[in-house]
């Protein structure tokens, strides 16, 4: 587009208040939070600056990188969890059937849904003694199958991202169907002229055709999972056994219980890094540009 | 597009002098002193009702010159808010806050005011024992309301009775049959809430532990000439670990909160249930027949330390936000003097609260309130998570859980506190 110098002013002044905000609540506290890794803060004291010890401790503490390892768990439950089924589902709703509407409302639902509410209800369908899921399987005979959900180091982590695969499907559900609506009517009559079978048109168009949408779908995803808090804080607060620590969970009770701003800081900075790095490969990988 | 830029540039303009308002309207009306206090009062409980009806009384008696709102948060996440808040130096007034090693950071970020100059209110009448939970390098910070007792056996006398048990066992081994025998029973022998993780260390450790090593232990292994790593400390720990094995608890106690399990022992589905001093209440509110519930001390472990004992602290400290000043600071004193006065300690009295002041007891006062305000004169021992630093609190809290799910033993959670009590902080 082409700017004449006055409507660029005018733009300029546009942007500006957006532009003064953003600066103010996000980008100065991330320059803030580079700086305060660097020290040693309790939050309340003097700083004192100790160059890399933060980092240093922060790589050698085997909580951090459990947090770490249970992160990137998360990441790939949502990805190969959230996407494939939202597709799935976009794919059946995308056709001329009775009811759509009521069934993209369905789906949408839990995003509407504040997560603390999600969180203390699957608490409740997880619980191991009186939990739906359990009683369920009690009545049916099928026992031995029933687990202490959220007690069980073996079971908290797939349980928590049941319940985050379930929260944001709805969400996915719904980028798909908008990019599913906008493929031109032409396109499909022509490969049904052709005598395409339903599979290949499926995979040969329709897929192709939204790729770039699936793109931003992943890249959304792995971010919203790198964040992850709020559900497993509530759910489990990370337990039993750290068995469901995340990085920002980690961070959160190191800078916040333990009063070590510095420390947490500093590993802030390592989750900016470290989500930047990574969403930086899945962009190379799966073909688009980065940035 | 001058239009445009003009009509951004007023939106702007609106937007600012809007934000300048909301400011203007808030220090607004100065003649009314207004004091906010945060607390954790959310639960049900009688003695919250006292407190809030003295400040509702105190606001009546000075209408017109001082108003005490009231903003409470659940318990779980109080503590937590308050160090976000006083780091980001925005406390309130006024805020609840626990002793020891818990006021410790707020002292030493200097966000606490002393209270030195009203401190003659309550000599003579608080114990200097009690008083000086609150105080650091002699300057007192807070008021005790009550005296908390963490460590109590809350428990059916009738489901006990048909277990074979007309008394509470006395030693650990008889209290380990009265486990077996209840699961023989199919009925849950203790009610446990460890969700968040802190009421095995807070409830079950200090006092066990300190049956097993004497109270000397903890202050002599934080200034380094003991260690965490004591044959008798991993004894107590190993406790929790027998406890968890011997399926003591509830199946879920590591997903339900604190409050939670309360209810499942309130309901008689559980036998037991370890709680401090402030679970009299609810339970006297909970359950359908008081005299069927009885209260003991921890049983003998058969360790070093003394069987009389029982950990516990003084509590329901209000400090004052260092930064009050002139009118403000004056209103709070006058506050603290009206709120910590006789008419608080009888009332929480009657709200069967153990207070650190003599109080006139009657025939109304139920039992349970009796007998647990008699442990506390054997002596009190540490609480740990009052004694420990944050860290250390937070290791022993994680590592207990993990204990009960045999994720880690209590020779290596020993061991790791032991490291990091010598590296001190990281």
């Amino acid at each position: 587009m082409q700017l004449t110098g006055k409507s660029k002013a005018a733009l300029i002044i546009g942007l500006l208040p957006a532009f003064l905000i953003y600066t103010v609540f996000a980008i100065y506290p991330i320059i803030q939070s580079f700086y305060y890794s660097f020290m040693e803060w309790d939050g309340f004291s003097e700083m004192e600056f100790i160059g890399l010890q933060n980092f240093e401790n922060l790589f050698q503490d085997p909580l951090f990188w459990n947090s770490v390892g249970n992160n990137i768990f998360v990441v790939i439950a949502s990805v190969f969890g959230q996407i494939p089924i939202a597709l799935f589902i976009a794919l059946l709703l995308n056709r001329k059937i009775k009811g759509l509407k009521i069934f993209r409302t369905i789906g949408f639902l839990p995003v509407v849904l504040s997560t603390v509410v999600i969180s203390l209800t699957w608490s409740l369908i997880y619980n191991t003694k009186d939990g739906m899921i359990n009683e369920i399987l009690r009545a049916v005979g099928l026992d031995f199958l029933a687990q202490n959900w959220l007690g069980d180091t073996k079971w908290s982590m797939v349980a928590v991202c049941i319940t985050v695969i379930w929260q944001f499907v709805g969400l996915y559900l719904i980028i798909f169907l908008a990019a599913l609506q906008n493929i031109p009517e032409e396109v499909m009559e022509a490969a049904k002229m052709d005598g395409a079978s339903e599979w290949v048109t499926t995979w040969k168009i329709t897929i192709p055709m939204i790729w770039d949408t699936v793109i931003v779908a992943i890249i959304l995803c792995i971010s919203g999972s790198l964040r992850t808090f709020d559900l497993i804080y509530v759910m489990t607060h990370g337990g039993p056994s750290h068995s469901t620590d995340v990085m920002a969970l980690y961070m959160f009770n190191e800078t916040f219980s333990n009063l070590q701003y510095g420390y947490g800081s500093a590993v802030s900075v390592f989750i900016f890094f470290f989500s930047l790095i990574l969403i930086g490969i899945v962009k190379k990988v799966l073909g688009q540009k980065f940035i | 597009m001058k239009k445009l830029g003009v009509l951004v540039l007023g939106l702007l303009l609106l937007f600012l002098t809007a934000c300048g308002g909301g400011e203007e309207k808030t220090s607004g009306d100065s003649k009314v002193t207004e004091l906010t206090v945060w607390n954790d009062w959310t639960e049900n409980r009688p003695e919250y009702k006292v407190y809030k009806d003295i400040i509702a009384k105190f606001n009546e008696e000075n209408k017109g010159s001082i108003h005490v709102k009231i903003e409470s948060i659940p318990h779980d996440q109080y503590e937590t808010k308050l160090r976000t808040q006083a780091a980001g130096k925005q406390l309130p007034d006024m805020f609840r806050v626990w002793p020891g090693a818990r006021i410790q950071p707020l002292v030493e970020g200097k966000v606490l005011l002393p209270l030195n100059d009203i401190l003659d209110t309550w000599e003579g009448k608080i114990p200097e024992g009690i008083l000086k939970d609150y105080a650091v390098d002699g300057k007192q910070y807070a008021i005790p309301a009550n005296i908390s007792e963490t460590s109590l056996i809350y428990y059916h006398k009738d489901v006990l009775a048909k277990a074979g048990f007309e008394e509470f066992p006395k030693t650990y081994d008889e209290l380990k049959d009265l486990i077996k025998a209840l699961n023989d029973q199919k009925v849950t022998p203790i009610a446990l809430g460890n969700k968040a993780i802190w009421p095995l260390q807070s409830v079950y450790i200090s006092t066990i532990a300190d049956r097993f090593t004497g109270s000397e232990f903890l202050p002599s292994t934080l200034s380094g000439k003991d260690s965490f790593t004591d044959e008798n400390f991993v004894k107590a720990l190993a406790v929790v670990e027998e406890l968890a094995k011997l399926k003591a608890f509830n199946e879920d106690f590591n997903t339900i909160d604190e409050a939670q399990s309360r209810t499942l022992f309130n309901s008689g589905e559980a036998a037991m249930h370890f709680a401090g001093s402030w679970a009299i209440g609810p339970i006297l509110e909970g359950v359908e027949n008081i005299d069927n519930i009885g209260v003991a001390p921890f049983p003998s472990f058969g360790g070093e330390g003394d069987t009389a004992k029982i950990s516990g602290a003084a509590g329901g400290g209000i400090a004052l936000n260092a930064e009050l000043s002139g009118k403000k600071k004056e209103a709070a004193f006058k506050f603290l003097q009206f709120f910590y006065g006789d008419e608080l300690y009888q009332g929480l009295a009657k709200s069967n609260i153990v207070v650190p002041v003599q109080v006139e007891m009657d025939d109304s006062i139920p039992e349970i309130y009796k007998t647990a305000n008699g442990f506390a004169q054997g002596g009190l021992a540490p609480v740990y998570d009052a004694t420990l630093t944050p860290e250390l609190t937070d290791m022993i809290n994680n590592g207990l859980q993990s204990i009960t799910i045999g994720e880690k033993t209590p020779k290596e959670l020993a061991e790791e506190m032991q490291k990091e009590n010598e590296q001190g902080k990281k």
